[in-house]
C-alpha cells in the first residue's frame, strides 16, 4: 500500500518521494497557523473581491495546491511509472484518511468521485436498472426534498422519472423555525406518498441544502425513512464534511456523498461517495465510466475512469495536514466559521432591519439574510442580475436566494444572501457588504432598474 | 484571450483572424525545453498510452487554472463557456464537421463510448431494440469498450459480436474480407446489427485501420450506427469526419495532440438518434444538448478542455504544422521500426502504410513470450532495469496457423514503439540494446526480476 520508492533516486534526481505517502507517514508537529499564513495560503483569491461564497465553489490553500502541482508533474514526468507504481496506493491512503473522518466501517465502503453531481448520477443510475430489470414497478416512487440541489432534480428527471418512476418533493417552509418543521412535513409527505399502497423505493435528503441552506435534521429523516419502509435512503451532503459533524453510522444512511473541496480545502474536484456495506444495493453501484476494472466494486472502478488528471484525489493527505494547523483541527474550525457566520449574518439583520433564515443551530458555515425588501426581488432573474451587479460593480460575491411571497404579507422580504464564513474571511468583508446594501437602499434602487443589463 | 465573434455568433479565436509574423520554427533545444519535464533517462517510446504535453500549453493550463482560483464565481459564469466553444469551434474546423453542435468535450474515449453505448442500452430498456439484437466490435477493441458493452448492451440483452482481424496483417483486404465476412454471419442469423464499433488505429495490436472502407460496407449491409473509436487518431492520422461517414466518432487529444490529461472530442453527426445522447454526469443542463451537458458536470478542473489553442500555436511552430509533424513522426517510427526488427532478426507487425506514429516490431522468439503475464514482466524489467517505456504484446499462434518466425522460433511477442517530436535515435538505440542484451544472457520472460 505505501509506496516503495520513498528512498530510490529517481534517474533525474528528482520526484525521490512520493509527496503524498510522505505526509502520511510522518505526522510532523507544526504551531498553529497564524493569521499572516492564512493570507499567504490564500493570496491567490483576488484580493479586490469579498469573496463570501465559500459554498458554490470552495477554496484551496496554497500548499495543498502546491502539493497537488507537484503530483501532476510526477505523472508528466513518467506517466507509465505514475500508474503503475503511485496511483493506485495514493487514491488508497485518501480513501482511508476520509474513512476515519466519517466513521465508516470499513474502507471498501468509501469511494472517490469528482462531485456530488456524479455520485447522485451514479445512485440513480442504479435505480433506473431497478425498474428496467423488473425489481421496481413503475408508478413506485422516489422522494426529495423541494430544495433538492437542481442539478440532483435533473438527474432524477434523466433516471427516475424516464424510467417510470414516480417523483415527490417534500414541501419545506422557508424561513424555518425550527427542525421539527421540516421533520413534521417529510413524515407528512411520506405517509401521503404511500397512499394506494405504493412502494417508495428511496429517499433523497439533503445534510445542508444548498438554496436556501439550511442544516437539515438528517438523522431524525433517515430514521422516519426506516419507519415508514422507505427502501433506500441516499444522503446529498455535498456542503457535510468540513462544515457540519459528518459520522456515517450515526446518520445511519445506505448512501452519504459529500464534496471534498468545498469545505475540506482540496482542490477541484473531488468528492466521497460512502455506501454501506451491509446493504445490498451496494454491489450494484457502479461507476458510468466503464474501464477494464469494471465489476471490481464502485470504490476500484471510480479509481480508474479512462487517463486524466486524478491529482485532486491524491492530495487529501495534504489538505488534512493543512486542517491540523488549526487549533481544534477541522473541529476548531467548524466552530469558529459557526460562530463567525453567525455573529456576522445577525450583524447583517440588525443593519438592515431584516431577519435571518433560519435559527442559528440549523445553519453551519453558512446562512441566510433577508435582504431589505426595498430593493425591489420579485423573482429569481432579479436575484441573478443583483449578484452579477454586486459582482459587476462592487467586487462583492454573494449568491441571492428568491422566496416566492405569502399571500397577504405586507412588505415581504423576498431576497436572501447566503452568506458564508471560512478561514480567509475577516469581518470587514461582512462590513462592506453591508455598507454596500446601505448605500443602494438608501440611493432607493431597486432590481427593476436593472432589467435592462444583461444578467 | 480575445475571443472574436463572427457574424452569426459562433466565437472564433484570434489566431484564425489575424496571422502574425511567424516566428522561426522551434530548435532542436527548444523542443527539448518544451518536454524538460520528462524524465531524462527514460527512453519514452510509448507515446500512444498516456501521450505528452509541451511546458508552453503546461503553461497556459496554470493560467486558466489561476483565472478560476481567483474568482471561481466569476470564472464560471463569465468565462468558462466561452472558453469550451473557442476550443471545440476549432476542433470542428480541424476535423471537417459541418456544425459546432455536432463537437462535444469529455474528459477521454472512455467517457465517449459509455455515452455513446448507454444510448444504446436505453433503447434495449425501453423496448425499441429486441433482445439478441447485435453490436459488433473488433476482437481488439479497448478493454474499457468491451466492459462498456457488458455494461450497457450485454446486461440489457443485447449481444455482442466480435470481429477477429488477422495479426501480422499484411494488406488492407485482409481487414476488409475479415470484417464483412462478420457481418454477414451476423445477418444470416437473422440478427439486426444496431450499433458497430469499429477503431480507427488499434491499440494493441497497434495497426491503421481502413476505417472508411469499413463504414461504407455498415452502410451497405444496414448496420443502424456506426462509432469509430479513434482514441489515437488525431495528431496521428488526418481526420475527416465527414469522409469517413461514421455516426460517431471519438480521439483524445492528450495522446498525439499535445494537450493536457485529459480531454477528448466526441463528433456526432446531426441526426434524430444524436438528441438522445446524454452525458451519464446529470445537471442542470440536462437536455441542452450533449455539448452543453458537456461542458457543465458540475465544479471541477475544466482548464484540459480551454487549451486548445495555446496547441495550434505551439505545432504551428514546426515546419508543416500538423501535417508536418504526423509524417515526421511516421517517417521516424517506421525507420526506427526496420533498424530494430533488422536488428533482432524479427519482423514488422504490418506494412508501413497500415501504421501512424507507433508500429508494431516482432521481439526475438528466444524470449520466450507465452503469455500476457510475461508481456507484463518484461516491460516492468524494461522500465525497472534498462530504462525504456514501451508496451509489450502477446500473439499467442493458434493451432493450424504458421505464425511468424525468426531464426529461433515462433515470434509471439511485439513492441508497440511510438515516435513523437521530442523522442531521439539514442531511444531506440538504447531499446534494441537492452533486447540484445536479455537474449545474449538468455535470459526468457519467466525468469525475469521486476522491482
Amino acid at each position: 500500500m505505501a509506496s516503495s520508492l520513498d528512498s530510490q533516486p529517481t534517474a533525474n534526481g528528482t520526484f525521490a518521494a512520493d509527496p503524498a505517502s510522505h505526509i502520511a507517514k510522518k505526522p510532523k508537529i507544526l504551531s498553529t497557523i497564524t493569521p499572516a499564513e492564512i493570507l499567504s495560503e490564500f493570496s491567490h483569491h483576488d484580493p479586490s473581491v469579498t469573496r463570501i461564497n465559500n459554498g458554490s465553489f470552495g477554496s484551496c490553500p496554497a500548499s495543498v495546491l502546491s502539493a497537488q502541482k507537484q503530483i501532476q508533474l510526477q505523472f508528466l514526468c513518467q506517466p507509465d511509472d505514475f500508474y503503475v507504481n503511485h496511483l493506485q496506493p495514493g487514491i488508497l491512503r485518501s480513501r482511508t484518511l476520509i474513512k476515519q473522518f466519517i466513521n465508516a466501517d470499513h474502507v471498501d465502503e468509501v469511494s472517490i468521485v469528482d462531485n456530488a453531481t456524479t455520485a447522485a448520477s451514479i445512485f440513480l443510475q442504479q435505480i433506473a436498472w431497478g425498474f428496467a430489470e423488473g425489481r421496481f414497478q413503475k408508478g413506485d416512487a422516489a422522494v426529495m426534498l423541494h430544495y433538492a440541489y437542481g442539478s440532483v432534480k435533473k438527474s432524477m428527471e434523466a433516471h427516475i422519472t424516464r424510467a417510470g418512476g414516480h417523483v415527490i418533493e417534500v414541501p419545506l417552509p422557508f424561513p424555518v423555525t425550527s427542525p421539527d418543521e421540516i421533520v413534521q412535513e417529510f413524515r407528512r409527505t411520506l405517509q401521503r406518498g404511500k397512499t394506494g399502497g405504493r412502494r417508495i423505493r428511496f429517499a433523497v435528503i439533503d445534510h445542508v441544502s444548498s438554496m436556501p441552506s439550511v442544516v437539515i435534521p438528517v438523522k431524525e429523516l433517515v430514521q422516519i425513512c426506516r419507519e415508514e419502509g422507505v427502501d433506500q435512503v441516499f444522503v446529498d451532503a455535498a456542503h457535510g464534511i468540513g462544515c457540519v459533524d459528518v459520522d456515517v453510522k450515526e446518520i445511519g444512511a445506505d448512501f452519504y456523498t459529500s464534496n471534498l473541496y468545498k469545505w475540506f480545502f482540496c482542490p477541484p474536484s473531488v468528492a466521497f461517495l460512502y455506501c454501506k456495506r451491509s446493504v445490498e444495493s451496494s454491489c450494484n453501484l457502479h461507476h458510468p465510466v466503464v474501464s477494464h476494472v469494471y465489476g471490481n466494486g464502485l470504490a476500484i472502478e471510480s479509481a480508474w475512469i479512462g487517463n486524466r488528471d486524478y491529482s485532486p484525489q491524491l492530495v487529501v493527505p495534504k489538505a488534512v495536514e493543512f486542517i491540523n494547523r488549526f487549533e481544534g483541527g477541522i473541529e476548531g474550525i467548524k466552530k469558529r466559521n459557526h460562530q463567525g457566520v453567525v455573529e456576522m449574518g445577525e450583524m447583517l439583520a440588525k443593519a438592515w432591519g431584516t431577519h435571518l433564515g433560519c435559527p442559528p443551530q440549523m445553519c453551519s458555515s453558512m446562512i441566510m439574510v433577508g435582504l431589505p425588501a426595498c430593493l425591489g426581488i420579485w423573482s429569481s432573474e432579479d436575484c441573478l442580475k443583483l449578484r452579477t451587479h454586486l459582482r459587476d460593480k462592487f467586487a462583492v460575491e454573494v449568491p441571492i436566494y428568491y422566496r416566492a411571497p405569502k399571500d397577504g404579507e405586507v412588505g415581504p422580504v423576498t431576497g436572501y444572501a447566503r452568506i458564508s464564513y471560512q478561514v480567509y474571511n475577516k469581518p470587514e468583508d461582512y462590513f462592506k457588504f453591508r455598507d454596500i446594501i446601505n448605500k443602494l437602499v438608501f440611493e432607493g434602487f431597486t432590481c427593476e432598474s436593472l432589467s435592462n443589463e444583461k444578467a | 484571450m480575445e475571443i472574436k465573434h463572427s457574424l452569426n455568433g459562433e466565437a472564433t479565436h484570434r489566431i484564425l483572424k489575424r496571422p502574425r509574423v511567424t516566428p522561426r520554427f522551434l530548435s532542436e533545444s527548444e523542443i527539448r525545453e518544451e518536454f524538460s519535464h520528462h524524465q531524462s533517462g527514460v527512453a519514452r517510446i510509448n507515446n500512444g498510452s498516456y501521450g505528452s504535453c509541451p511546458g508552453s500549453v503546461l503553461a497556459d493550463q496554470r493560467r486558466w487554472q489561476l483565472r478560476f482560483l481567483q474568482q471561481p464565481d466569476d470564472f464560471c459564469f463569465n468565462t468558462l463557456r466561452k472558453g469550451i466553444l473557442a476550443s471545440r469551434t476549432l476542433i470542428k474546423d480541424l476535423i471537417n464537421a459541418d456544425h459546432v453542435d455536432e463537437v462535444s468535450l469529455v474528459d477521454n474515449a472512455t467517457t465517449a463510448a459509455a455515452i455513446v453505448l448507454q444510448q444504446i442500452g436505453r433503447g434495449f430498456a425501453e423496448g425499441k431494440f429486441q433482445k439478441d439484437d447485435t453490436v459488433l466490435m473488433l476482437h481488439c477493441a479497448f478493454q474499457a469498450v468491451k466492459q462498456s458493452i457488458q455494461a450497457y448492451v450485454t446486461r440489457a440483452g443485447g449481444s455482442a459480436v466480435e470481429v477477429r482481424l488477422p495479426f501480422p496483417v499484411k494488406s488492407e483486404e485482409e481487414i476488409i474480407m475479415e470484417f464483412r465476412k462478420a457481418i454477414e454471419k451476423v445477418k444470416s442469423d437473422g440478427r439486426r446489427i444496431r450499433l458497430a464499433i469499429i477503431d480507427h488505429i488499434t491499440s494493441m495490436p497497434s495497426v491503421v485501420i481502413p476505417v472508411r472502407k469499413l463504414v461504407g460496407i455498415c452502410r451497405e449491409e444496414g448496420v443502424e450506427q456506426v462509432f469509430v473509436d479513434a482514441a489515437h487518431a488525431i495528431g496521428s492520422v488526418k481526420v475527416d469526419v465527414k469522409e469517413i461517414g461514421a455516426d460517431f466518432y471519438v480521439s483524445n487529444l492528450h495522446k498525439w495532440f499535445f494537450c493536457p490529461p485529459s480531454v477528448a472530442f466526441l463528433y456526432c453527426k446531426n441526426t434524430n438518434s444524436s438528441s438522445d445522447l446524454h452525458h451519464p454526469v446529470v445537471t442542470h443542463e440536462y437536455g441542452n444538448g450533449l455539448p452543453i451537458e458537456s461542458s457543465w458536470i458540475g465544479t471541477r478542473d475544466y482548464s484540459s478542455q480551454l487549451v486548445v489553442p495555446s496547441v495550434l500555436e505551439f505545432v504551428n511552430r514546426f515546419e508543416g504544422g500538423m501535417e508536418g509533424i504526423m509524417k515526421s513522426n511516421h517517417e521516424e517510427v517506421v525507420k526506427m521500426g526496420k533498424m530494430l526488427a533488422e536488428a533482432w532478426g524479427t519482423n514488422l507487425g504490418s506494412p508501413p502504410e497500415m501504421c501512424a506514429g507507433m508500429i508494431m516490431v516482432g521481439l526475438p522468439s528466444r524470449l520466450c513470450i507465452t503469455s500476457e503475464e510475461d508481456t507484463v514482466r518484461l516491460r516492468s524489467h524494461l522500465r525497472d532495469c534498462y530504462g525504456v517505456e514501451v508496451p509489450i504484446y502477446y500473439q499467442g499462434v493458434k493451432d493450424g496457423e504458421m505464425g511468424v518466425r525468426d531464426k529461433n522460433g515462433l515470434i509471439t511477442g511485439y513492441a508497440r514503439i511510438s515516435h513523437q517530436v521530442y523522442n531521439k535515435l539514442e531511444d531506440y538505440e538504447k531499446f534494441r540494446d537492452a533486447i540484445n542484451q536479455l537474449v545474449e544472457d538468455g535470459k526468457v520472460c519467466k525468469m525475469l526480476l521486476t522491482q
